[in-house]
């Protein structure tokens, strides 16, 4: 039986902070933390979205097309990334006669670590769609800027993402 | 264990189901696909909302049967199963430009339901059939979409032309986005895209069938341009093929004519041939009898030639013997005066060894002597002169023998 790798447990750690019920991958609780991920990882850009759409609201209403469309660029980046998270791959519950093979220790660190960094990275670009949001409502100049981060980092995340479905990918074959 | 589906059609969005009325003697299950959610609401509450699993004993079967019976399962079990994948709704339109054109279309919401806006479904079917169709959500969005999208954004398009702009469709999307949200959010909808398809209006198919006949026109003209040209191409060719044809029955006359010419060119030139033969012939006896009559003239003159030459050879050697007797007349009395002055010259040595050379003796002398060179060249010649004619006269001739002229 393959155990919780020690060097992962502060990403672990950090990872659990937000999400309550996470324990990185452990036997019979894989389905579960690969659901809870990736739940976590549509909240998050649910809520980009959410900041994104009141600026929109707000911009469009004011006539301000530059900062409306770019608004909705990021809306539609948003939904784009819950696509992405909710139709990707998660694996298979059991190896055994299933094609693949077991996850390696070293397939669990790659999984734990890249779940943390995803997560940092959509924090991330709450905390920027939130500052965003914010701008508008003092009204500085730096709102495009932060819309524009704030979609830089989501397809950023998007991309990041898919790293993951090759890091599963690699289980789908039994080495000999 | 049978597995219950609880979706028959692809236009079914979302289907409401009592738990309880489903009553068979064989347990149900159903299996969500990652595009599909189910939310329990369980005794009035909203339970669990699952996704991309197998829900097993969702109703039926003997072991249910009897804790109904019993009374140790809920009073109430309806399950709310939806789509949750992007899905398209074409709403039908029809409304007025600001030039009177009316533009008719489908306007496309391309729309989704997050998993955990699911149970906002049961707004709608609180009053509605437990069954949702796309015909069912269109109805809901029609008239509002209609009044606060559709209509707003048509009149703001002067003609048909503004309804092809980026713009108008820019603008479409971000007010269905604004002005819809209210009613989608309810219902937990998220737009995630809205377009318009315009049918042509009235004016643009007027400019579609009068482009089209334009088209249609040029296409003839074009037609007609080939066709003549064609014809041309035709005419060309047959005139040149004419031309050819000429030139060919021409070059063929002209070598006839060439041929037949050639034939009497030679029978005139064999006849010139004998006419110059002939000529020549002529020509030739003219010739020689000229030559008979210049070589008797020849002779002729030869001869007189030869008596002249004869005549001057023995004039020549008269004149040479007269020369000669003249030469030795003149040695002679040169001969006479040296020996008279010689004597002369004694007899003056002698007068004057005898000392009688006196100046009356020398006068005597001179006189005498003049009178002796008088007596010597009595009718002398001149010496050395020339005749008019250019002959060289000798000493003592009288008459030049070239010309006859008297020397004087």
């Amino acid at each position: 039986m393959i155990g919780t790798p020690i060097d992962v447990l502060p990403y672990i750690r950090g990872v659990q902070l937000i999400l309550e019920g996470y324990h990185g991958y452990t036997k019979d609780k894989r389905i579960e933390n690969d659901a809870l991920v990736r739940g976590e990882i549509v909240r998050a850009a649910g809520r980009v979205r959410s900041h994104m759409q009141n600026i929109f609201d707000s911009e469009f209403k004011r006539d301000n097309m530059e900062h409306a469309r770019a608004a909705k660029r990021c809306m539609e980046e948003c939904d784009l990334l819950s696509e992405d998270v909710e139709k990707a791959p998660g694996g298979m519950e059991h190896a055994f006669l299933s094609g693949q093979r077991s996850p390696s220790m070293k397939d669990l660190k790659k999984l734990i670590k890249h779940d943390h960094d995803v997560i940092e990275m959509v924090t991330k670009a709450t905390n920027i769609a939130n500052s965003a949001e914010h701008s508008v409502a003092v009204e500085d100049e730096n709102t495009q800027q932060f819309i524009m981060q704030a979609t830089q980092k989501i397809s950023s995340c998007r991309g990041f993402f898919g790293a993951r479905a090759n890091i599963l990918k690699g289980l789908k074959t039994k080495k000999k | 264990m049978a597995n219950y589906r609880w979706r028959d059609s692809p236009d079914v969005v979302a289907r409401l189901v009592n738990a309880d009325k489903i009553q068979t003697f064989r347990t149900q299950e159903v299996l969500l696909k990652p595009n599909e959610a189910c939310a329990f609401i369980v005794d009035g509450r909203i339970g669990d909302i699952l996704t991309e699993t197998k829900i097993a004993s969702l109703a039926g079967g003997f072991s249910r049967w009897v804790g109904d019976q019993l009374g140790m399962t809920a009073d109430d079990r309806r399950l709310l199963f939806a789509m949750t994948g992007p899905m398209d709704y074409w709403v039908p339109f029809e409304g007025g430009l600001q030039n009177g054109e009316m533009a008719k279309g489908y306007a496309n919401l391309r729309m989704k339901l997050n998993t955990d806006d699911v149970p906002k479904l049961l707004n709608w079917f609180a009053n509605n059939s437990p069954i949702l169709t796309r015909d069912g959500v269109i109805s809901i969005l029609k008239d509002e979409l209609h009044g606060r999208v559709i209509t707003p954004s048509l009149a703001s398009c002067a003609s048909g032309a503004d309804l092809r702009g980026a713009d108008f469709l820019e603008r479409f999307e971000m007010t269905a986005e604004m002005e819809m949200r209210n009613l989608l959010s309810n219902l937990g909808f998220t737009l995630l895209k809205a377009f318009p398809i315009t049918n042509p209006t009235d004016m643009e198919l007027v400019e579609r069938h009068r482009a089209k006949i334009e088209a249609q026109m040029e296409g003839n003209a074009i037609n007609l341009e080939a066709q003549k040209a064609e014809f041309a191409n035709k005419e060309a060719l047959t005139l040149q093929r004419i031309e050819m044809e000429t030139n060919v029955a021409r070059a063929h006359a002209r070598g006839q004519v060439t041929v037949k010419l050639e034939h009497e060119l030679k029978a005139l030139r064999a006849q010139e041939a004998t006419w110059a033969a002939e000529l020549e012939r002529d020509r030739g006896k003219v010739v020689l009898a000229q030559e008979d009559r210049k070589h008797a003239s020849d002779v002729r003159i030869d001869e007189a030639d030869a008596k002249s030459a004869r005549a001057m050879d023995m004039f020549k050697q008269v004149q040479d013997r007269k020369a000669e007797r003249i030469s030795n007349q003149q040695e002679f009395q040169n001969q006479r005066m040296d020996s008279q002055n010689g004597v002369q010259v004694k007899m003056m040595e002698m007068a004057k060894d005898a000392g009688a050379l006196t100046p009356e003796v020398m006068a005597e002398f001179l006189r005498q002597q003049t009178q002796q060179k008088a007596v010597d060249s009595d009718n002398p010649a001149p010496q050395g002169s020339n005749c008019n004619c250019g002959t060289a006269l000798q000493p003592g001739w009288k008459a030049c023998p070239n010309c006859g002229s008297a020397i004087g």
